[in-house]
């Protein structure tokens, strides 16, 4: 008797102990984030306030209006959204009919090239940023949200057809045979059996497209000049480049309100993200 | 199906392959030509081919720059991948503790660093963590009766500053996928050892570890590169255009952009981005092989 207490007693102990230590630890995840929070609600004086507390003295959304009204904040959002979608549907109707191929057809060069892509893929964009710079300044097509929609398009092509392809290759073809017997012709079977089978694959990697679009700043501060064709990643540098000292709440209110679309988004699809992203990152 | 129709693969194929010629192939190619010539603001048209001496100038001159570079980074990367590995596995394991409740609300709440945009965490953990005037971290020393410390303004400082932020922003990931993992091994193997006395250390070391290693090492490869390549943390935080904190910390990546758009040596920038380029290559040979023999 007195033994089973004892070890029970332990157990008990022990789990406390543990959940204490992630309490602190998600704690600790938090608190930057809570901080921003904090501050964007707390008015503009909030950040010089020398307290310690993360929960602000006076709620007010002054912050959250300010953004609105005194920051184009609208236009950029505007931006950000035509820019995700046009990607969106570029790079994903492009990669769908290509991962198809590279799924269903065994023809001369599919291993090779799909080895290549994954070569190609570990380059970092960053590198060859210059030469697409002078390639679309001479181009004229600086400046240009088509010139973008066709950087980003590319970028993520490669990943969402490994990822895609991956999903295609777990669809057994018996449905596909049967249709073809059926009568189907070659498009009538991708568009009306082969993408509704596919489609959870379709949608996680148009997500995950729309969101790396989202949250990209560089080349959309570097290729579009002026302040009215920039996105909201581009515009929230803007703001905390300018003058973070003046502005810090405004941005800490700015990225509240640009960070919770994604965070929703993130975790409606999160558990499809870690196969799909291993499943591309390296397998050979 | 394995059809072996000729041409509709090719033709579903040729959109996706020509948009990838024109935004990487053609760029990547493009940088290996500029690699080779002395292209500068001063010699934006009239440029002309050098040859190697980029390559020269990168690989063998020390003030050049890059082989610090390449060191950092190189330290960068293991340093980042041995604290992740190690705590992601730690905390796994306490995520994974029998009897534990509320562990699913801790996985979510762990996960929102993951979640958030990078660049918005990067800005925001500059001002407010790091920064003198309204960083928590300076508030705190303040409250505790400390000195100030600014963070970025030194390399050591802003290196441990920059891997701060990179575990917050990355151990999410490493913990979800050690997490899968542990909840893959069968139960059984931890009874019996039970019966066998082992304890706490035996049992991972024995049998958890053992099992770990195949499933997570995807993973762990491919958050090496990511880490690798990371370039937003170090920009961001200490190098931004008109923000530069003070510290000269430099990785292979920032190196080849500062060298790009701040002070327009494209064709040593460029001839740095293709031996990048060319060590990511051979990297990634490596561990596909040593994947395909653990198989």
């Amino acid at each position: 008797m007195k033994r089973t207490n004892r070890r029970k007693i332990k157990t008990k102990l022990k789990l406390a102990v543990l959940n204490l230590l992630l309490i602190t630890l998600c704690f600790l995840g938090l608190v930057p984030i809570l901080y921003a929070l904090s501050l964007s609600l707390s008015g503009s004086g909030g950040a010089l306030s020398a307290g310690l507390t993360l929960w602000p003295e006076k709620v007010t959304i002054e912050n959250y209006i300010k953004i609105i009204t005194e920051e184009p904040f609208f236009i950029w959002l505007s931006n950000s959204v035509i820019l995700s979608a046009a990607t969106m549907v570029v790079a994903i109707g492009f990669a769908v009919v290509a991962s198809y191929a590279f799924s269903r057809f065994r023809f001369k060069g599919r291993k090779g090239i799909l080895k290549l892509l994954l070569v190609l893929n570990a380059f970092p964009q960053i590198l060859s940023m210059f030469a697409i710079f002078r390639l679309f300044k001479t181009m004229e097509m600086l400046d240009s949200k088509i010139g973008l929609v066709i950087v980003y398009a590319g970028s993520m092509c490669i990943f969402s057809i490994w990822n895609m392809k991956g999903y295609f290759d777990t669809i057994p073809v018996e449905i596909e045979e049967a249709s073809k017997i059926d009568g189907a012709g070659d498009f009538q079977l991708l568009w009306k059996i082969v993408l509704p089978l596919a489609r959870p694959a379709v949608i996680v990697t148009a997500v995950m497209v729309l969101i790396f679009v989202w949250n990209e700043y560089l080349f959309a501060t570097t290729f579009l000049l002026n302040e009215k064709s920039y996105t909201l990643a581009g515009g929230l540098y803007q703001l905390q480049s300018n003058d973070y000292s003046r502005s810090w709440p405004l941005f800490s209110a700015a990225s509240i309100m640009v960070s919770v679309p994604i965070l929703a988004v993130f975790f409606c699809i999160q558990k499809y993200m870690v196969s799909g992203l291993t499943a591309g990152g390296v397998k050979g | 199906m394995r059809r072996s129709n000729k041409m509709l693969p090719w033709l579903y194929s040729l959109p996706a392959l020509m948009l990838v010629g024109m935004i990487i192939v053609f760029p990547i190619l493009y940088t290996g030509y500029i690699s080779l010539t002395n292209m500068n603001l001063f010699h934006w048209f009239d440029f002309e081919i050098i040859g190697l001496s980029n390559y020269a100038r990168a690989l063998l001159k020390l003030d050049a720059g890059f082989l610090s570079a390449l060191l950092t980074t190189i330290l960068w990367t293991v340093v980042n991948i041995v604290l992740q590995v190690l705590l992601a596995y730690f905390i796994a394991l306490a995520l994974n503790a029998q009897g534990l409740k509320l562990s699913r609300l801790y996985k979510t709440l762990l996960m929102f660093p993951w979640a958030m945009p990078a660049y918005v965490s990067i800005l925001l953990w500059r001002v407010g963590m790091y920064n003198t005037e309204f960083g928590l971290l300076n508030k705190l020393l303040a409250a505790m009766g400390l000195e100030k410390v600014n963070f970025l303004s030194e390399n050591v400082p802003a290196f441990i500053s920059c891997l701060a932020l990179n575990l917050w922003m990355a151990l999410p990931f490493m913990i979800m996928m050690i997490d899968g993992a542990l909840q893959s091994i069968d139960k059984s193997y931890y009874e019996s050892a039970q019966l066998d006395g082992a304890g706490f250390l035996a049992k991972n070391i024995y049998i958890t570890v053992p099992a770990l290693r195949g499933i997570i090492a995807p993973a762990v490869i491919m958050t090496t590169f990511t880490t690798f390549k990371q370039f937003d943390i170090v920009y961001l935080l200490t190098m931004q255009k008109g923000a530069l904190s003070g510290a000269t910390l430099q990785t292979i990546i920032t190196y080849a952009h500062q060298n790009a758009f701040v002070s327009n040596n494209y064709g040593l920038s460029s001839a740095v981005s293709i031996i990048i380029f060319m060590l990511i290559i051979c990297f990634s040979m490596g561990t596909n092989k040593g994947l395909k023999e653990e198989d």
